[in-house]
Order: C-alpha cells, then sequence, then structure tokens
C-alpha cells in the first residue's frame, strides 16, 4: 500500500513537466514566428531559444529529481 | 508476482547505476575514498592531454596540413562564441570556458563507450557549479572592484538586495541541477525503454538521449556561465 502512495507522489511531482512543456512550446512558436519575419536574424534568435528552453526546462528537471528521490528515498 | 519482480529487479539496477561506487583508497589521512566518477575524470583528462600534445605537434605558419587547419577553424569557431558572449575585452576566460565545454562534452558521451559517465554523479556536477560560482563572481570584482561588487547587490533599489544576495547561491544550484537531472533523466528514460521493449525501438532514442542531449546540456552549462558572467561583469 506505502507502495502505491510514493508512486503516486512521485507522479505527481513529475506533473512539473507540463509547465515546462507549455513554456518551451510557445517560445519555439514565437521563435518560429519570429525566423520568418526575420531570417537574417536566425543565429540571435535560436541563441536565445535555446537559453530560454534550457531556463524554462529547469523546472521539469526540478520536478523529476524530486520524483527520483521520492522513489528511492522513502521506500 | 512475475510484474513485481521484474520491477524490483528494474529498481535495484537503477539504484546500483545511481548510486557511486568507491574503487579504491587512497591510505593516507585515515584513507580518501576515490570514486568510480573520479577515475573516469581521470581517464578523459589523459585522453584529453594526449590528444592535445598529438595534433599541436608539427604545427606550421606556412604550408599547414589538413589536421591544423580542421583543429584551427574549430578552436577560432569557439573562441568567437564565447568572445561574442563575454566580450572582447574579457577574453581571458575564453580558453577555462572551453576547457569545460569539451570535458562536458567528452563526460556525456563516454557512457557510449561503456563508463559511467561523471556527469551523472551529483557531486561532479556540484563541483563544477562551484568553480563556475567561483570564477563569475572573481570575473565581477576583478572587472569592477570589489566596491562595486559589494554595492550592486542594492542596485536598482535596495530592497531587492536579499534576491541579489540568493542568486549567487541559486545561480550554480541551478547550473548543478540541470546538468545532473539531464544526465540522470535520459539514462532513466533509456534504462525504461530497454527494459520494455528492448529492439529497435531504444535506437533512435539514443541518438537523442545520450548524443543530442548530452551535447546541449554541456554547450548550455557553458553557454549559462558565460552569460552570468557577462552580467556580472557589466
Amino acid at each position: 500500500m506505502t507502495g502505491t502512495i510514493i508512486a503516486i507522489g512521485a507522479a505527481v511531482a513529475v506533473l512539473t513537466g507540463i509547465g515546462a512543456g507549455v513554456g518551451i512550446g510557445i517560445a519555439t512558436a514565437k521563435a518560429a514566428d519570429a525566423i520568418a519575419r526575420q531570417p537574417e536574424a536566425e543565429g540571435k534568435i535560436s541563441k536565445t531559444l535555446i537559453l530560454g528552453c534550457a531556463l524554462a526546462e529547469a523546472t521539469a528537471i526540478y520536478g523529476f529529481i524530486i520524483a527520483i528521490l521520492i522513489i528511492f528515498f522513502l521506500q | 508476482m512475475k510484474e513485481g519482480d521484474s520491477t524490483e529487479e528494474l529498481t535495484n539496477e537503477l539504484l546500483e547505476q545511481l548510486t557511486c561506487q568507491t574503487v579504491f583508497e587512497i591510505p593516507i589521512f585515515g584513507g580518501i575514498a576515490v570514486d568510480e566518477a573520479v577515475v573516469v575524470t581521470w581517464i578523459i583528462m589523459a585522453v584529453l592531454t594526449v590528444l592535445s600534445i598529438v595534433f599541436v605537434r608539427n604545427l606550421k605558419v606556412e604550408n599547414p596540413g589538413k589536421v591544423q587547419l580542421a583543429l584551427e577553424s574549430v578552436i577560432t569557431w569557439g573562441s568567437d562564441f564565447f568572445e561574442g558572449i563575454i566580450g572582447k575585452s574579457n577574453r581571458r576566460y575564453v580558453p577555462w570556458l572551453m576547457t569545460v565545454a569539451l570535458y562536458l562534452a567528452v563526460a556525456n558521451l563516454i557512457g557510449l563507450a561503456g563508463f559511467k559517465p561523471p556527469t551523472k554523479d551529483l557531486n561532479v556536477t556540484a563541483a563544477l557549479a562551484i568553480m563556475s560560482m567561483i570564477l563569475i563572481e572573481y570575473s565581477g570584482i576583478h572587472k569592477n572592484g570589489l566596491k562595486h561588487w559589494c554595492v550592486h547587490f542594492a542596485k536598482p533599489v535596495p530592497v531587492v538586495a536579499p534576491i541579489m544576495l540568493m542568486e549567487i547561491v541559486i545561480r550554480p544550484l541551478s547550473l548543478c541541477m540541470r546538468l545532473f537531472g539531464n544526465m540522470l533523466g535520459g539514462f532513466v528514460v533509456m534504462e525504461l525503454v530497454k527494459a520494455v521493449v528492448p529492439f529497435l525501438v531504444p535506437i533512435p532514442l539514443s541518438f537523442y538521449f545520450d548524443i543530442f542531449d548530452g551535447l546541449l546540456q554541456a554547450y548550455v552549462f557553458v553557454f549559462l556561465t558565460a552569460l552570468f558572467m557577462n552580467e556580472e561583469m557589466e
């Protein structure tokens, strides 16, 4: 029974991935827009996009680490 | 019942991969434990050092060989890239950034060669992040002086000073956790996929999680460090 509850806890922690997914999706859509409008600025846009994605992704990574900690250290 | 057994087996295997084993102990000061990650780092250091020595032998100003031209274009591309971020006047930090990028790229890809990637150990990424933290603050102090560094925490309005102080710790913490979490996440996903479908399906996923993600995270780590340094040196 505890195992099930631990699994549910880990699953809830991993839900942080939703935010990162939506954020990176929006950022990529805007970057595609910007490149379509100004193809010559592609280098700068993609650099900024990678930075933004790395920062947005951090929340998902935190959730994942918490989930791993819950699974391995709460047993 | 069989289901539970295989889950347990997988959990045990993952746990074994997660814990960093001690390879041997240096018998001074009551035994200094040497972890697996340290040994793999030594191997990477040895390989990179030998490669650098091999590649820089017989460099010529006139009639450069193919290897020299390729090497020059790669180094020029790298230093141009980092100079573009931190500015031409701060080019003294470029070799450090390129070294860390090279080490991280090799460390993230070394899983393909059968070694355990050192970046999957939280201690390694924490050490790299602390090095970044010291360098970020040092670059600010070196460029603008200690007085400016002390004052800049209260720069727009003094109310933000606690947040700015917290940023000193949060930036390396985020760097460390990002690298570690990405490597570990890729590894766990790959293990799960291999456990479910051990045939053909892991190959394209391995290209993403092992190669692309490793190189991307090496890039992101040095890119963010350079960006924070630039911010600090303004």
